[in-house]
């Protein structure tokens, strides 16, 4: 089971190869990370697993956009909403995919500018990540909306009647944040890759490999002017980026912020969006990790001390959310009006009460066990804390909608939410799409970056 | 293709031809002259309203009515202000009967014993069978439902005279009681009303003009208003807007109306026996009666005994209290009562069977032995709009037109005489019913409008009567002439028809008492199939689309039963099951039951909804079963509901305010600083700024603001399992809340329509500007802009826009509401909404328009009044008023100066158009201590 490119043994003698039992412990020459990442990539034996995982997704994926479709047809009375409870599960999904889609680029940007240098080995698949979260979290609102086929007059585009959408609405400020965010994610994600595209160019074992990643390589020869630019502007992006990940979960908060109802019109809303982003993105990209350090043997490249390190930040963003509801709890009471007092106790005791001290324990308690170096370490706890994390977070988003709306002003029109089969499949069937997309993402591009794992291993094999 | 199917050219143009000109047809206003109402412009523009004065019946009583017709299609009704039994208001049933005119169901062919069939058919087996009868083999016999045209009294009497031996029955299939005089209290002029399980506030032919007469004794809100004291079994209408009210099982009703008429006629009645708060109650009501002389009323209800409800008249009368007598009308046959009708029928004596206009076999004996004893007749024809549960059972079924298709006349509850003009050449081949007299009579081509003017002729000249006819066209109303009755009466005695009522009052021992009262929005089950009826919520339960079995607190404990659990209820002669409902305040031991449910043929939309209460009597017309079971069967079936809290929790008595009589609402009545906004100022100043003021202490919950809207705004059904899905689309909705506490339970009423707040929160969040403010002060809505995002009603305080999650209107309508000729009912001046848009109150704008176009032909202001809302127009009590507040002399400035004024949620800051005058209790200063 050798790999054999251009006729000789690549692997150095010592080091393990992709594929053998014994684990690739150290990463200690260039060639070797090359080896790692491109090895799957150009070779088709291997993926058989990744072929059940597919087919999986791509039953799922066939559901969701089955489901859109129904959807699209039969009008969205087939969800759960009703005239009191005018939001629902899309508005939930989208806000919680908008979360996950923030911690790509903040990893990326973020830990960039500050120089964490262990990101190296994540950066590519978070923001691959954040790439297809925001693509779907663009579609819930399409999704949400009673007459999605004029979802484009949310833009402003010219028009013979001379119309332009409100500047006052949230929601506009909404869809030029996700616009602006998904078109920067794109090019921020696909920049990154420039260099590695070239590196897979040059791998190739086939023409057609050659011809398309020569293609998407966009002619990069590797040279020290190219590096120049190339380090400027992406220092530069990552620059834009950081401001970007905040306004856009920020701008989020805001479409329930720029309110008058209870329980939704409080300034501690876009701060503490954008940090329950960062909060549920991280704890899907250690999901992500783990699967993809599994699936792809990348054991020596995602180390524990990735887990440990994200670990520590999830148990920080934990803690400032369990002190974002303390905020919220404080000045619902001290307003000292009845309308917010009373929507504190139905948050607390009302119908939809076990559902909130479920997220309460899965964001702001179980995270506390990272407290401790032996959770930290263990993956499996890590994993399950993470999905914890990401339970509590969609359920943070869909009681942020139902409390507010069926607990409101006049009491006559209170009324609950009942979902329906249709908003099931449709989060599933998102779920289903994310990983359909994430998979071929896997299967065609190196899921870390090369050029900068590289980098690391020549500095630290220097010192 | 074969030569015997082949067309020519020249065929099939004549085919294309010919169909146009039915589906013409099928629109066009009547043959004869019909005449419109006075206030009409002279000549007759395209595309302009017409509106005709004409009058409709309820229980068979007249309620004169104003309808408006587009193009020869009628699609509007409102109330005729010249009617003294309309007032210029409506109720629920007046509004919907546009629905029932289009409703695809209606029964539109002759059915023969086997199949489809045709007039001249039937007409060739009349004549054979009533050759018969004139031999005196097999006599006819008619059976009605209560009858008071003055034109169908008159042909019934002749008919008995060319067919001797002819008899006539009539019944009221929701169980009011028969008596020779009709009483119609002058609550307006009563100072201290007791009602004694009436219902003069709840659904009925006189709603409208009782629900006026008493608003107006309260309406001067201080200590000279009148005090109404209820004491029902189970929560009426009535009760609801009582000042006090007792609960208690009809036999205590029975004893306390005993004892307080005799004791008000100066007489010693013995003393009921009453638990000690009833008798702290009785104690002081009877001392407010005896203090209020002459205004002093007491209303007796038609579960009491003939003898209770004799002695409470003589009552009445010793005491001079204000109740107007109207004498049933001289000289014109009296029917005889179902109880002799079922006798003879099972005896076996009838032979000739006419069942004209009412289901019998439904709401009067439903079971087997009716329909078997029906079905053996052999010559039984059932003539009605439907073709229903008892014209299944007969051999002839002849649809019958619908009142706004036919020439009839009708007296109203109070005597006033209207004539009914048709405002729409019949839909299909129907027949009135006085063209089906008539056939029986042995005229094979009648016509009903000949039939009608022959009542009304005098001996005078074609030139008088025809001017006397088109001025009472014109007018809505009979004047200055009493119809030609008939010399032949058949004889039956009045007193009789008391008599199978009180049959049945020999109560077994123990067990629940059930009493039973017409549904509030479906009435004794004729307006079954009309679905704004249906979808109508219930006033106090707010339930949809079926009746409950309701239960008071304790009995329902002592079942295990709680809200939704379907429980049996049975008597010795039948069992009913229905969903439960927990009615805080309904007397213990009594279970409460409506009428108009459990039909099996009532058309798509009716039928097999819930239970007919009935089934419990058959045969009995009494609202009282004693001796019934509850049983809990395990199942559950939780009621399609509008609202689904009802109590007002902390500081949320902000909602609604209550003062007591003569007090003012705190803050009320001065102008108050407005809450800063960060929205700029308010709209430009137009010469216009509309308002509306809603008085909560005249609202008496009758639900008529609600249909008259859906009605005047296209408004969706969206069906039973839509409304259960928080769906419904009423624009204007009636909250309903508790007040008092659990001692004595009281309701408030709310009407709450778009609030058109200057500072609207639903506008700034909107993405594509689709809600937006007008110049004259309205937040509109721009349906084809709307991208249905719903921001919009998130962000709305009071919750009134209303969106469309399906088609309701336009493609995906419940059963049958999409076909033809349904569409027909759409108010032309009002968009019909799309799928995925959000809609809401627009203050009626097409009016305000209309009203704009015609100030502006003669370049004038609007005037005051000039612009009503439907709401407004419908509003039995004038609760609603609507007006501009650029003219200082308007109605809404002065009622927002009043000092119960209120804006609801002032403290947001939305600065609403439409505010609120507060409620006003007038409790017995002695009773306070009852209830906070």
């Amino acid at each position: 089971m050798t790999m054999a490119v251009g006729g000789a043994e690549i692997f150095p003698a010592g080091t393990a190869r992709p594929g053998d039992d014994r684990r690739l412990t150290r990463v200690n020459t260039n060639e070797a990370v090359n080896v790692l990442v491109t090895g799957p990539l150009l070779d088709s034996e291997r993926w058989r697993r990744w072929w059940i995982a597919f087919a999986v997704s791509a039953a799922l994926t066939v559901i969701f956009f089955g489901s859109m479709i129904y959807l699209f047809v039969a009008g969205i009375g087939i969800f759960g909403n009703n005239s009191i409870v005018v939001w629902g599960y899309p508005i939930a999904n989208y806000v919680w995919w908008i979360g996950i889609g923030n911690a790509g680029t903040l990893i990326s940007s973020m830990l960039l500018l500050t120089h964490q240098r262990w990101r190296a080995a994540i950066n590519r698949l978070a923001e691959a990540m954040t790439l297809m979260a925001v693509a779907i979290a663009g579609l819930m609102p399409i999704m949400h909306m009673g007459r999605p086929q004029y979802f484009y007059w949310l833009a402003p585009y010219p028009n013979t009647m001379g119309l332009w959408p409100q500047w006052r609405s949230a929601l506009i400020w909404d869809f030029w944040a996700i616009l602006s965010y998904l078109l920067f994610s794109i090019v921020f994600w696909y920049t990154g890759l420039i260099p590695d595209l070239a590196t897979l160019r040059d791998r190739a074992t086939t023409r057609a490999k050659r011809v398309v990643y020569g293609a998407l390589a966009l002619g990069w020869r590797n040279s020290a002017r190219h590096w120049h630019i190339y380090q400027t502007y992406y220092r530069t992006m990552a620059a834009l980026a950081t401001p970007l990940v905040c306004s856009v979960h920020s701008i989020v908060g805001l479409d329930f912020a720029a309110s008058l109802m209870p329980g939704w019109q409080e300034t501690i809303f876009p701060p503490y969006f954008v940090v329950g982003a960062m909060y549920s993105g991280f704890g899907m990209v250690v999901v992500l990790c783990a699967a993809v350090r599994w699936g792809l043997r990348l054991e020596a490249l995602i180390t524990m001390r990735h887990f440990d390190i994200m670990a520590k930040v999830m148990l920080m963003a934990g803690t400032v959310m369990l002190i974002s509801y303390a905020t919220e709890w404080f000045s619902g009471w001290y307003s000292g009006r009845g309308v917010d007092r009373r929507f504190l106790g139905f948050e607390f005791a009302g119908t939809y009460s076990p559902l909130y001290w479920i997220m309460i324990f899965c964001n702001c308690i179980a995270v506390q066990a990272f407290w401790f170096r032996s959770v930290r370490r263990s993956l499996p706890a890590i994993i399950l804390i993470s999905v914890l994390i990401n339970i509590g977070m969609w359920l943070e988003r869909i009681l942020i909608v139902w409390n507010t709306l069926s607990h409101h002003y006049v009491a006559s029109m209170w009324r609950l939410f009942y979902p329906t089969l249709w908003d099931w499949l449709i989060l599933f069937g998102s779920l289903g799409f994310f990983a359909f997309l994430y998979l071929l993402f896997v299967r065609f591009f190196p899921v870390v970056s090369m050029h900068e794992v590289r980098q690391l291993v020549r500095e630290e094999t220097a010192s | 293709m074969s030569a015997g199917t082949e067309i020519s050219r020249r065929a099939a143009l004549k085919l294309f031809a010919a169909g146009a000109a039915v589906s013409l047809a099928g629109c066009s206003r009547p043959y004869e002259e019909i005449l419109p109402y006075v206030d009409m412009p002279e000549g007759m523009a395209a595309g302009e309203p017409e509106y005709y004065a004409t009058a409709l019946p309820l229980g068979g009583y007249a309620r004169g009515v104003i309808v408006k017709a587009v193009e020869g299609r009628p699609i509007k009704i409102a109330g005729n202000p010249r009617h003294p039994a309309s007032l210029g208001a409506t109720d629920i049933f007046g509004e919907a009967e546009i629905m029932a005119l289009y409703d695809p169901e209606r029964s539109g062919t002759i059915r023969g014993p086997n199949s489809i069939s045709g007039w001249s058919e039937f007409f060739a087996e009349l004549l054979a069978r009533t050759d018969k009868a004139k031999s005196g083999a097999a006599p006819l016999h008619i059976l009605t439902s209560t009858v008071t045209s003055p034109t169908l009294l008159r042909q019934i009497a002749e008919l008995s005279g060319q067919v001797p031996g002819t008899r006539w029955f009539a019944y009221d299939p929701a169980g009011g009681a028969a008596e020779g005089a009709r009483l119609v209290p002058r609550l307006d002029k009563a100072k201290v009303i007791v009602s004694l399980d009436a219902d003069p506030l709840g659904p009925g032919p006189m709603q409208v003009v009782l629900g006026r007469r008493f608003i107006d004794g309260r309406r001067s809100a201080d200590q000279r208003m009148s005090r109404l004291y209820a004491v029902e079994s189970i929560w009426t209408l009535t009760g609801a807007n009582a000042d006090h009210r007792l609960a208690l099982p009809p036999a205590g009703i029975e004893a306390i109306a005993m004892e307080i008429a005799g004791r008000l006629g100066g007489g010693n009645a013995p003393p009921a026996d009453l638990p000690g708060e009833a008798r702290h109650f009785v104690e002081a009501m009877l001392a407010d009666l005896k203090a209020a002389g002459q205004g002093a009323l007491l209303l007796a209800g038609g579960s009491l005994s003939a003898a209770a409800r004799k002695a409470v008249d003589d009552a009445n009368r010793k005491a001079g209290a204000p109740v107007d007598r109207i004498e049933p009308p001289q000289g014109l046959p009296h029917p005889e009562a179902l109880g002799d009708f079922l006798a003879s029928l099972y005896g076996g004596k009838v032979e000739n069977l006419l069942v004209l206009d009412c289901n019998p076999a439904y709401d009067a004996a439903p079971g087997k032995t009716f329909a078997d004893r029906l079905e053996a007749v052999p010559f039984a024809v059932h003539a009605g709009c439907y073709d229903d549960e008892t014209a299944g059972l007969c051999r002839w079924h002849l649809p019958l037109s619908h009142p706004l298709e036919a020439w009839s006349d009708l007296t109203s509850a109070d005597g006033a005489v209207s004539i009914v003009q048709p405002l729409i050449r019949p839909l299909y081949e129907t027949r009135s019913a006085h063209e089906v007299v008539a056939l029986y009579a042995g005229q094979p081509t009648p016509s009903g409008h000949d039939i009608v003017r022959a009542t009304w002729r005098q001996d005078e000249t074609d030139e008088a009567f025809e001017n006397w006819w088109r001025g009472t066209l014109v007018s809505g109303i009979v004047s200055g002439r009493a119809p030609k009755s008939s010399s032949l009466s058949p004889a039956a005695s009045p007193a009789e028809a008391l008599a199978p009522e009180d049959a049945a009052r020999t109560p077994p021992k123990g067990g629940f008492t059930a009493v039973l009262r017409p549904d509030p929005t479906i009435y004794d089950g004729r307006f079954s199939n009309n679905a704004w009826l249906q979808e109508c919520p219930k006033p106090l339960s707010k339930g949809t689309w079926t009746n409950v079995v309701s239960l008071a607190p304790v009995d329902a404990q002592a079942l295990s039963v709680e809200d939704g659990d379907v429980v049996a209820v049975a008597s010795v002669e039948g069992a009913v099951e229905g969903p439960a409902r927990i009615d805080r305040g309904q007397a213990k031991g009594v279970v409460g039951l409506t009428l108009g449910y459990g039909r099996l043929r009532a058309g798509a939309i009716g039928t097999g909804l819930g239970y007919n209460a009935r089934l419990l009597a058959p045969g009995s017309l009494g609202n009282v079963v004693a001796g019934v079971k509850v049983i809990r069967t395990g199942r559950r079936a939780p009621v399609p509901s509008t609202q689904m809290h009802f109590s007002l929790e902390g500081d949320l008595g902000k909602l609604l305010p209550e003062v007591t009589a003569g007090e003012a609402l705190p803050g009320a009545g001065k102008p108050r600083e407005p809450v800063p906004s960060l929205f700029g100022p308010g709209p430009a100043k137009d010469p216009y700024s509309w308002a509306m003021v809603i008085d909560t202490a005249a609202c008496i919950g009758c639900n008529a603001c609600v249909i008259a809207c859906q009605s005047e705004n296209n408004i969706a059904v969206v069906g039973p399992d839509e409304v259960a899905n928080g769906r419904a689309m009423h624009w204007l909705r009636i909250d309903r809340y508790d007040l008092g506490d659990a001692a004595e339970p009281r309701h408030g009423f709310e009407p709450v329509p778009c609030m058109h707040c200057e500072k609207a929160p639903c506008e700034p969040v909107c993405p594509v500007e689709a809600s937006v403010h007008d110049t004259e002060g309205l937040n509109v809505q721009v349906y084809n802009r709307c991208v249905g995002t719903r921001f919009c009603q998130s962000n709305c305080p009071y919750k009134v826009r209303r969106f469309n999650w399906f088609a309701y209107n336009s493609g995906q309508e419940y059963q049958d509401l999409g076909k033809e000729p349904m569409r027909a009912r759409f108010n032309p001046d009002v968009t019909v909404r799309a799928r995925g848009v959000m809609e809401k109150c627009t203050y009626c704008v097409q009016r305000i328009s209309g009203a704009r176009r015609e100030a502006e032909k003669t370049d004038t202001p609007i005037p005051e009044g000039g612009v009503t809302t439907a709401c407004q127009d419908a509003c039995p009590t004038r609760a609603i008023q609507f007006g501009n507040l650029q003219d200082p002399a308007s109605k809404v400035n002065r009622l927002r100066a009043d000092r119960r004024h209120f804006t609801l949620l002032a403290e947001l800051g939305t600065r609403p158009r439409t505010t609120y005058l507060a409620r006003v209790r007038n409790p017995n200063p002695k009773l306070a201590g009852d209830s906070a």
